[in-house]
């Protein structure tokens, strides 16, 4: 599975989208069960998949879909 | 007056929240003179708050005045708030000025607040009785824990005592207001002379953070989950100066989250102060002294100043040796008066006299520490929040065509239900009727409920198919 891949995968699963949901809608307190509970299911399940840990600044930044791609980013995991 | 409000310095600040707002106590007992003449006489009164200047200046406006306060969350479900206003009649409903209808007629309009008339006749109110709270502020259960004015006096004295509080203090206080613990630490803290920092914003936003280090926070209080997300964000690696405390209520923490920020606290010079309580106490009614939180790690310590804690056997004789475990009773001045079910309760007296059957389930060490081993009633803590597992039944039963029985831990309820359909809308539901993610519920299907022989549910099977 490509990174992408296992990306989307992770969305999928923490906020019962479907597959191939609109990555751009998807944000932090306006998708369902994306609240503090689901912040941190998703932060504990983006390190346990890609193997990293992230920076308390980067676990409050990461807000959306597309901001999580970028941060990623900075612990070299490119999609 | 309410906790010598008007025996501080009136020029000192008070409150000052995360929207840009401040008041002086001086402030604070004028806005009790306003308030006087809009609403002259003892009645009750709905605030729908939140975390700010406006929902607590509404509070402090009713307390000075013998006003009666039910504090309620503003994000409560409509239909559940319209619920509470036809149970117990209030005159008055205290609320965001953005929350006003067109039609309603608004008496005073301070801090972003409006206060209106319901035109609604209350209920005779008991002359002790100072302020109502939820006893499950999310399933919106109308039972109402009833204080008196000596309970929140002796909250505000024991609970500055034993924190040692003075005008310095800083607290943040993001635990709701209309909670129990959060209105303890405004209350005991504003008894002392501090400056209490208010914000309702999500300790996970980066404002949550500045707004703490702007206003040099020195203390702050969580849940056990909230110690779980302060962990996750690595807490213990960030550079915040003028932090001196931790304190942690609302449930049991979990052994290893004590430990770890017991060891972070003793590490760099903070003290970590583990307390336990019920609203049915008013807050608190343990806690384990700073200087004991790692050898004694897990407990819950001993009684507050002006308390006793002891521990009865299934027939109610005490218990006197230690690692036996039995009920958990708390004698003190801060046990409140009961509840209300119905409006015609609040003229109810002291139904309790001093004592509370707390339903937590504990044992005591060679040395008198209390430690909980488990509960007697069943409610759950998810997220932090007291959940009712009977209430969850009712609610999903009412809503759906199907039994139900709920059970679980404090990570998760257990929903078995006997339809085959619906798993989803269900789940969606009662996460949507209790403010609380929906992972935090599980449904399960089940063909008939265990039942015992007189029909009663069997919840010890379905715990037991919970653990396979």
């Amino acid at each position: 599975m490509s990174n992408l891949e296992k990306y989307d995968q992770i969305f999928c699963d923490q906020f019962s989208l479907e597959n191939g949901f609109d990555g751009e809608k998807v944000k932090m307190n306006d998708t369902e069960d994306w609240d503090s509970v689901g912040h941190l299911n998703l932060i504990s399940a983006l390190e346990d998949v890609f193997e990293i840990m992230f920076e308390t600044e980067d676990i409050l930044a990461l807000d959306s879909y597309g901001r999580g791609i970028e941060i990623l980013g900075k612990y070299g995991i490119e999609m | 007056m309410f906790l010598e409000l008007d025996r501080k310095n009136k020029h000192n600040v008070a409150m000052i929240d995360s929207n840009g707002n401040q008041v002086s106590y001086g402030e604070i007992v004028d806005f009790g003179l306003s308030f006087q003449s809009v609403i002259p006489k003892r009645t009750l009164m709905f605030v729908l708050s939140s975390n700010c200047v406006g929902a607590a200046m509404g509070y402090f406006g009713a307390m000075i005045n013998r006003i009666v306060p039910l504090m309620l969350g503003v994000s409560m479900d409509r239909e559940l708030l319209e619920n509470l206003i036809g149970i117990y009649r209030p005159e008055y409903i205290w609320k965001p000025a953005d929350m006003a209808e067109a039609e309603e007629k608004i008496l005073l309009r301070e801090y972003g607040y409006v206060l209106v008339a319901t035109g609604l006749t209350g209920y005779p109110l008991y002359e002790e009785l100072s302020l109502l709270l939820t006893t499950s502020g999310s399933t919106g259960s109308p039972k109402l824990v009833r204080h008196s004015y000596g309970n929140l006096e002796a909250q505000a004295r024991n609970i500055s005592a034993f924190f040692e509080l003075d005008d310095t203090e800083r607290p943040l206080l993001d635990l709701p207001i209309n909670y129990t613990y959060g209105l303890s630490i405004l209350n005991s803290h504003l008894y002392s002379g501090a400056a209490v920092l208010l914000t309702s914003m999500n300790v996970l936003s980066p404002k949550y953070w500045d707004f703490l280090k702007e206003q040099k926070a020195t203390s702050f209080t969580n849940v056990p989950y909230g110690y779980e997300i302060l962990k996750k964000l690595r807490v213990f690696r960030m550079n915040i100066p003028s932090l001196k405390t931790f304190s942690q209520g609302g449930g049991k923490l979990s052994e290893e989250l004590h430990k770890e920020f017991a060891e972070y606290a003793r590490r760099t010079g903070r003290k970590f102060i583990v307390t336990y309580g019920q609203t049915e106490g008013s807050a608190r009614m343990a806690y384990l002294p700073a200087e004991y939180a790692l050898e004694k790690c897990g407990s819950i310590g001993k009684a507050i100043p002006n308390g006793r804690l002891y521990l009865v056997d299934e027939e109610g004789k005490e218990i006197s040796e230690p690692d036996v475990v039995g009920e958990m009773v708390y004698q003190g001045p801060n046990v409140t008066l009961g509840y209300a079910q119905t409006g015609e309760d609040l003229i109810l007296g002291d139904e309790r006299h001093g004592t509370l059957y707390t339903g937590d389930m504990v044992k005591t060490d060679a040395e008198g520490f209390f430690y909980i081993v488990g509960r007697k009633k069943r409610f759950l803590k998810l997220c932090g929040y007291r959940v009712g597992l009977d209430e969850c039944e009712n609610i999903i039963k009412t809503a759906f065509d199907t039994e139900c029985a709920c059970v679980g831990n404090d990570e998760c309820m257990d929903i078995y239900v006997t339809s085959e359909q619906e798993h989803d809308e269900i789940r969606r539901y009662i996460s949507n009727k209790t403010n609380i993610n929906s992972n935090a519920f599980r449904i399960h299907y089940i063909e008939q409920l265990p039942r015992n022989e007189a029909g009663k549910i069997l919840y010890s099977v379905l715990d037991n198919r919970n653990k396979e």
